[in-house]
């Protein structure tokens, strides 16, 4: 799915260039679960939002399904992140204005699709994460926890093959945090997804298939030791 | 439709803000629309006043060159009558010679505001290419005078002059000149068979001071007229106080100073052109064909109208413009920065949207749409404040005064120790004309149209701000 090579990417700080991606060959096979750890600082964002198509590579190339996410126009960069990718952040970035369905709504509006199939697919994808009785709450009115619910729910309400999560637990405390990673563990084994999770927690990143830790803009991949969720709940 | 939806929320959520935007904007174009409904209500003041002048269906007036002024140093007059007041007492001088005034009655119909033209000149300006019609006619003043038989002793008081206007019709052209503008209330009008008679319409305003009726006797130049018609001219301009037939005005009256008869003169011609377009051309064909003459269409006539009529068209047109355009700037510059500062707060929000598919030019429309909403209700705030203004203005705006200055024909020496000095005393008739401002239609669609452009403008520079924003950026700024 995933190919990149040779990636780097600089960054132009207080006139001096800063590499925040080095040389990075990686290949990420479809259904992977990826997780990467790093120090702030050190490209793991960079990193995703290479993946994501939020920014484009220096030098090398980011290949999804065979299409070089560098040499796309914009619009067809932005038309494969409607389609394909779904992003998960931190701070929910949820629209405050907007009630849990309409949030998960905004993802199907770039994908033209008629009003009652939206109504149908955001019913469903809040149900998929246990919301569906929250469907109108305004996001000031839910949890942090529900507000992260909501946000996987339009990241896979548009049925993507590939979820970049960025620090997905980075903002919730242990019980939800858990809570948070049940789900997102449940819904890439029963899709197939393709998910990428950047995280500072090792005990995360052990519940991936494979581990990489990015120093300095350099990553290291690790394989994964995937322990029983059933068994052994996630502990920092 | 998700796009209402969505700029509804957003709407109310700042909400203070979009009404602190919107009321800006309804300022500036409230403000548009009021002066522009005063600017209306002016401008109908102005023409009604000139259309009593003018006469309805009247795009051209020519006029003779104003008489030159007898000199006060040069002693009497050669021609013409001048009334003198001297250590001798009052005294008439006519064509030279003088007389004791003391007792005696001065009527005189003369033409001192305006030099003579041929009448021949009336069928050659009719001849014209793009002339319509030309009608002749006599602007004149009517000035009697009683003199005390004691006038000029040591406590004599100054005679009262009884000065009106007449005007010289045409009677076979009477849809040209000031008599077509108005409406008979009583009586009847001239008719062509008047044309060598002693009658004379009379306006309702002269007839009502001096007790007019139909039948009533007026004198001009010593001659008895009887009054067959009471007219009312449309609008309180400065019309002529009475209308005689043009042969009887050509027969009596007198050219100012000079003395001289005006038989077979006009001092004014009434033209029409074949169409609106004409006018222009029309003036440059006659003022070729009478160099001398002084050429005047509707709009050089306004400028010499005076009067806060005058004074107030010049501060709606002009400080009521400025004013307008700098509020209306003003809420522009706050409108679009206020926008901008939204966009700014909203960075993460569109950058999020952004991630999830959405093309900046549909962002920028939602921004668009939530700025022209803003505008739409300061734009409905705004006419509605400008009707409110207008009313205002129409509810306590004092009554505006058109002056229009003319002189009596009368020529006055003063003598005494310090030497002689002279006037020719300027009789101003100041009409009061109502002033109304009412919105129009134009001025709702210019307000409409202002609304839709500062809501625009507003959410241009904001989509402006989010079509230069990467994601990853806006993302990263927030992360």
């Amino acid at each position: 799915m995933y190919q990149l090579t040779n990636v780097s990417k600089l960054y132009a700080k207080g006139g001096r260039t800063v590499p925040a991606v080095r040389d990075l060959t990686l290949a990420i096979a479809d259904g992977d679960w990826l997780a990467v750890q790093g120090r702030t600082g050190h490209g793991k964002s960079t990193l995703l939002n290479l993946l994501g198509g939020l920014d484009r590579p220096t030098s090398g190339s980011v290949e999804l399904d065979g299409r070089d996410l560098a040499r796309l126009r914009e619009g067809q960069v932005t038309r494969l992140r409607a389609e394909s990718i779904g992003f998960i952040f931190q701070t929910f970035n949820l629209v405050p204005t907007l009630s849990a369905a309409e949030n998960v709504e905004t993802a199907l509006i770039p994908l033209h699709v008629g009003a009652a199939e939206r109504r149908r697919r955001v019913e469903a994808a809040l149900d998929a994460v246990g919301l569906g009785d929250r469907a109108r709450h305004l996001p000031g009115e839910m949890s942090g926890g529900q507000q992260q619910r909501t946000a996987i729910a339009r990241a896979l309400v548009k049925e993507p093959k590939v979820l970049l999560a960025d620090e997905p637990t980075g903002n919730l405390d242990e019980d939800t945090r858990d809570e948070i990673i049940n789900l997102l563990e449940k819904l890439w084994r029963e899709r197939g997804l393709t998910l990428v999770l950047v995280t500072h927690d090792s005990a995360i990143a052990r519940r991936a298939g494979r581990v990489g830790v990015m120093s300095k803009g350099l990553l290291t991949i690790q394989s994964g030791t995937r322990p029983d969720p059933a068994t052994d709940p996630v502990s920092s | 439709m998700f796009f209402l939806t969505y700029l509804r929320r957003e709407l109310r959520r700042r909400m203070r803000q979009a009404v602190f935007i919107a009321l800006g904007l309804a300022l500036g174009i409230g403000l548009v629309v009021t002066v522009t409904a005063a600017s209306a209500g002016v401008k109908k003041a102005q023409a009604d006043v000139l259309k009593s002048l003018y006469g309805v269906g009247t795009d051209v007036t020519v006029t003779g060159p104003a008489p030159k002024q007898h000199s006060p140093s040069s002693g009497p007059s050669k021609e013409g009558q001048t009334f003198k007041l001297g250590p001798g007492g009052a005294q008439i001088c006519q064509n030279g010679k003088c007389h004791s005034a003391a007792g005696q009655t001065i009527d005189n119909l003369t033409a001192s505001n305006y030099g003579p033209i041929s009448q021949s000149k009336v069928a050659a300006v009719a001849a014209l290419k793009h002339v319509k019609t030309a009608a002749g006619g006599l602007a004149l003043t009517d000035m009697g005078v009683k003199i005390p038989k004691n006038f000029g002793g040591p406590s004599s008081q100054p005679p009262t002059p009884n000065s009106f206007n007449v005007n010289g019709v045409d009677t076979s052209h009477l849809s040209l000149g000031p008599l077509s503008a108005g409406t008979v209330t009583s009586g009847r009008s001239l008719t062509g068979a008047d044309a060598h008679s002693n009658v004379a319409v009379v306006d309702s305003g002269y007839a009502k001071t001096h007790k007019l009726k139909v039948g009533s006797k007026v004198s001009i130049a010593k001659h008895s007229f009887t009054v067959v018609g009471i007219v009312v001219q449309p609008q309180s301009g400065s019309p002529p106080d009475v209308y005689i037939p043009l042969a009887r005005a050509q027969a009596l009256a007198t050219a100012g100073p000079s003395g001289k008869s005006l038989r077979n003169e006009v001092n004014t011609i009434y033209v029409a052109a074949t169409s609106a377009a004409d006018v222009a051309a029309v003036q440059a064909e006659i003022k070729h064909l009478l160099p001398g003459d002084t050429v005047t269409t509707a709009a050089s006539l306004a400028s010499q109208v005076t009067g806060s009529v005058s004074s107030t068209a010049k501060l709606a047109n002009e400080l009521g413009r400025w004013l307008s355009i700098l509020v209306l700037i003003a809420a522009f510059a706050v409108a679009s920065l206020l926008t901008m500062a939204a966009v700014s707060r909203r960075v993460r929000e569109f950058g999020t949207l952004k991630a999830l598919g959405w093309r900046s030019s549909r962002i920028t429309a939602q921004v668009l749409g939530e700025s022209v909403a803003i505008g739409i209700l300061g734009g409905a705030v705004g006419v509605a404040l400008g009707f409110a203004g207008s009313a205002i203005i129409t509810s306590v705006a004092p009554k505006l005064t058109a002056t229009i200055a003319s002189s009596t024909g009368q020529h006055v020496v003063m003598g005494g120790s310090g030497g002689q000095q002279s006037f020719s005393p300027t009789v101003t008739h100041t009409v009061a004309v109502p002033m109304s401002a009412s919105v129009t239609a134009g001025a709702i669609v210019v307000a409409v149209l202002l609304a839709l452009a500062g809501g625009l403008l507003a959410g241009s520079f904001g989509g402006w701000r989010i079509a230069r924003l990467r994601p990853a950026d806006a993302l990263a700024r927030v992360a």
